[in-house]
């Protein structure tokens, strides 16, 4: 479904990803894990068009989207979480899905200003796809929150939902779990566990490394922006490379 | 809900008979003009708010007029098209150079696309004083032809040769550009360029094209200042480059933010009071600087929202006001 060949990223002279090769299956659940700078987020970024990379190649059934704009590769249906701006602030909950059931269905400019028939029957569907969404998610009872005023853990679970809206076949996920507590975490794994249930392919980054070895088949862990083990949860916990990479190298331990 | 459509449907009504019948209280050709000057700002500080909600400001209106001002004045002298088509090939020939620049400019963000608007209406406006062939220079051109008479035989017959035959003209090209403006922002284009106003990467991952968006509502926003700038130059029979300068830009800014931009009415309001206002105080003309000044001063530190945010604010204080009162009893 997605193969990544080469990818390398520099800034400057830093690399913050160097020739990374990575293959998803249609209904993978993926973890990508690594200690902070490993270059996991750079990753997501070039992916989806945020970012070009210097090298590599990006290939979405079988097509070369490496370099697109990131609005595009959102239409081929991979679409992305983020760690920190993942909300729109000034909008109620349900706006918030509503903005971003933008690509399906399709709806003409001239349509909207006029308001015609068949805009305004698209708009109810929009609508009531976004309280789906909302419902499958669990955040009906909040439909009409100001989404500023949301919870943190509500607020990354509508990060989520607004991803959810655009119809992804291959979702990537950036630490939807992080500052979560207890409770929130097992729900939102329940979540991404009933989402690749239902059939979208998940590629996710996170630090729970407990959470991620529970939900993922398999594990790619990346450092220094090299790739350096990829297996099942098993394999990755016994890998003395990443456990060098991540308690650092046993030099000075006797 | 059907009542209180009703009841906003007869207001406006009874508002739009109301201007209607203005110039029977107001003929006078000073108070007709400051009438007209009012409904042009109204419509270029609406626009602006339009630019103003895909999260950029736009300080190209004044090369915009000036462009539409031109466009309208040469088509009509040097090309005897009628001047109905030349008012609206004045609105969308700025709108054609707003579609171009703005795939370059939006790449910018937030004060550099500011400053690059700066740069191209003020380069637009040295052009039209340096190309002399085409434009006169800096002294412009004079005895621009009025528009052509309106005519239905036996009903109708506008001549354009009275202040208030423009005034009726700038009331009808206002109702259709706020309903235009009013229409676009209550749609899904709309919602769309708030949101990217509030987070445009994240706009961008769902498969919103944000840089198309953002031209659009340029483009959009620089159809209007172009129409009001051939509507204007028809009006007042003279252009020249120095009428729509960077501090006429800029006071279409401070009717926009003391109205408050967040709101549809805000630059309706903005642009109304900050333009009848310094009439009445005509003998301190020579201070109107100052007091917008003093004025955007204010309400950038007192009504972040502007005058439009203005009854939400009290509303929201006196509720507060009121349920310390019963806490405390």
């Amino acid at each position: 479904m997605l193969e990544i060949e080469g990818l390398t990223k520099f800034f400057g002279g830093l690399a913050a990803l160097s020739g990374v090769d990575m293959r998803v299956k249609p209904g993978d659940i993926l973890g990508l894990i690594g200690p902070n700078g490993a270059g996991k987020t750079t990753l997501f970024n070039l992916v989806t068009g945020f970012l070009r990379p210097t090298k590599g190649r990006v290939i979405f059934e079988g097509k070369d989207i490496t370099g697109k704009k990131p609005h595009s590769i959102a239409a081929k249906a991979i679409v992305r979480t983020f760690q920190a701006t993942n909300i729109f602030p000034d909008f109620t909950v349900l706006q918030n899905i509503v903005l971003s059931c933008h690509l399906v269905p399709k709806i003409g400019l001239l349509e909207t200003v006029f308001h015609t028939p068949s805009s305004r029957r698209k708009d109810e569907d929009i609508l009531q796809r976004s309280q789906a969404i909302l419902e499958l998610v669990g955040l009906d009872t909040m439909a009409d929150v100001a989404a500023l005023n949301l919870a943190h853990g509500h607020k990354r679970i509508l990060g989520i939902a607004i991803a959810l809206a655009a119809e992804p076949k291959l979702l990537l996920l950036d630490e939807p779990l992080s500052g979560m507590n207890a409770e929130e975490v097992s729900e939102t794994m329940r979540l991404i566990d009933r989402l690749w249930q239902s059939g979208i392919t998940i590629l996710l980054i996170e630090h729970n490394m407990r959470a991620a070895m529970s939900l993922c088949q398999r594990i790619v862990v990346l450092n220094f922006g090299r790739k350096i083990a990829e297996g099942s949860p098993e394999e990755i916990k016994g890998n003395n490379e990443v456990i060098q990479a991540y308690l650092g190298a046993g030099e000075y331990a006797p | 809900m059907n009542k209180r459509i009703m009841i906003s449907l007869l207001s406006y009504g009874i508002l739009i008979v109301c201007i209607c019948f203005l110039p029977f209280f107001f003929p006078g050709p000073y108070h007709l003009h400051v009438l007209i000057l009012t409904m042009m700002n109204i419509i270029l500080a609406s626009s602006l708010r339009l630019i103003n909600l895909s999260g950029q400001l736009s300080l190209a209106h004044g090369g915009m007029m000036t462009i539409g001002a031109y466009t309208s004045t040469l088509l009509v002298m040097k090309l005897g098209f009628s001047s109905w088509l030349a008012l609206l090939m004045a609105g969308f020939f700025p709108a054609v150079i707003a579609c171009l620049v703005g795939f370059p400019f939006v790449r910018l963000k937030g004060i550099y696309f500011a400053i690059v608007t700066i740069f191209l209406g003020e380069m637009i406006v040295l052009t039209a004083g340096q190309w002399r062939s085409l434009t006169g220079g800096s002294s412009g051109i004079f005895n621009i032809p009025r528009p052509n008479p309106l005519v239905i035989p036996g009903i109708v017959n506008i001549t354009f040769s009275s202040k208030v035959d423009f005034y009726y003209l700038a009331f009808v090209l206002m109702l259709i550009s706020l309903l235009i403006l009013y229409a676009v922002e209550n749609s899904r284009i709309g919602l769309t360029l708030r949101g990217i106003q509030q987070t445009d990467s994240l706009a961008e991952s769902v498969g919103i094209n944000t840089a198309g968006f953002k031209v659009l509502a340029f483009t959009i926003g620089c159809f209007f200042p172009g129409l009001i700038g051939g509507f204007y130059s028809q009006y007042i029979s003279a252009i020249n480059p120095d009428t729509f300068g960077f501090l006429f830009t800029i006071y279409l800014l401070v009717y926009m933010t003391v109205g408050g931009a967040e709101r549809f009415i805000g630059p309706i309001l903005g642009a109304f009071i900050l333009t009848i206002f310094p009439e009445v105080t005509r003998p301190l003309k020579a201070f109107v600087p100052f007091f917008f000044a003093a004025v955007l001063m204010v309400v950038i530190f007192f009504m972040p929202e502007g005058i439009a945010g203005l009854p939400e604010r009290l509303h929201k204080a006196i509720r507060k006001l009121l349920e310390k009162k019963t806490n405390h009893a």
